[in-house]
């Protein structure tokens, strides 16, 4: 993939993303969840 | 291939700072926290004012929304109630990811004690004092290896007053504001 579709790639996923954290309660409740878990079995 | 290895980490990256930007930004002047961010005053619900609740009620709350007024924020907590009186715990108080993610103990260490603390939509003003008597932790411990570690064994309230002692873990009660 060139650096040109990369990077419009790159935003747009980005974009989509950011706006589903936003404004999708559920979605950012599993992202949040999953970072918990990754944290939690992690700490030392 | 490495490339292709390259333009993927990158895209993990890039959303990985874009979540922890975002989600921050998103909670830090809501109405409580989110599961892991921690979020701004706590502002509805009944404002308790009666004489000092029986805490036992408790028991049957898994974790309660605990508002540090210096600065102001936030945050999602363990409780634990243990002879007539409430707790809160802050572990891994001296790993790396502790003291970037539990500000808040440092910061009511040093003198910014005043909280407020939302359980079951009600909301109680406190002032949080840290407890280091073997005599209260123990009893802490106890309540705390009960609800959160599997049951109260000696071996997990050994661990948790040793985690006590030791800095690991920082317990502090949730006292009246009058006291």
């Amino acid at each position: 993939m060139n650096n040109r579709t990369y990077a419009k790639l790159c935003g747009g996923v980005t974009l989509v993303w950011v706006l589903g954290l936003m404004f999708v309660a559920p979605f950012a409740e599993l992202i949040e969840g999953s970072m918990l878990l990754f944290l939690s079995t992690s700490a030392r | 291939m490495i490339k292709i290895i390259s333009q993927i980490v990158g895209l993990l990256v890039l959303l990985l700072a874009a979540t922890l930007i975002t989600l921050k930004l998103k909670n830090q002047g809501a109405d409580g926290p989110s599961v892991l961010f921690p979020g701004g005053k706590l502002v509805s619900g009944e404002l308790y004012r009666g004489t000092e609740p029986d805490w036992s009620f408790t028991d049957d709350v898994f974790t309660i929304e605990l508002q540090t007024n210096d600065p102001m924020s936030s945050r999602r907590i363990f409780v634990m109630e243990s002879q007539g009186k409430v707790y809160v715990p802050s572990g891994y108080m001296r790993s790396f990811l502790g003291k970037l993610w539990k500000d808040w103990a440092f910061e009511v260490e040093e003198g910014g004690n005043l909280a407020v603390a939302r359980i079951n939509g009600v909301r109680y003003e406190r002032v949080l004092v840290r407890v280091m008597d073997p005599s209260v932790v123990q009893g802490v411990a106890k309540k705390l290896a009960q609800k959160y570690a599997g049951g109260e064994t000696p071996e997990a309230v050994a661990q948790i007053a040793k985690s006590v002692a030791d800095g690991d873990t920082w317990v502090f009660e949730m006292a009246p504001r009058s006291s």
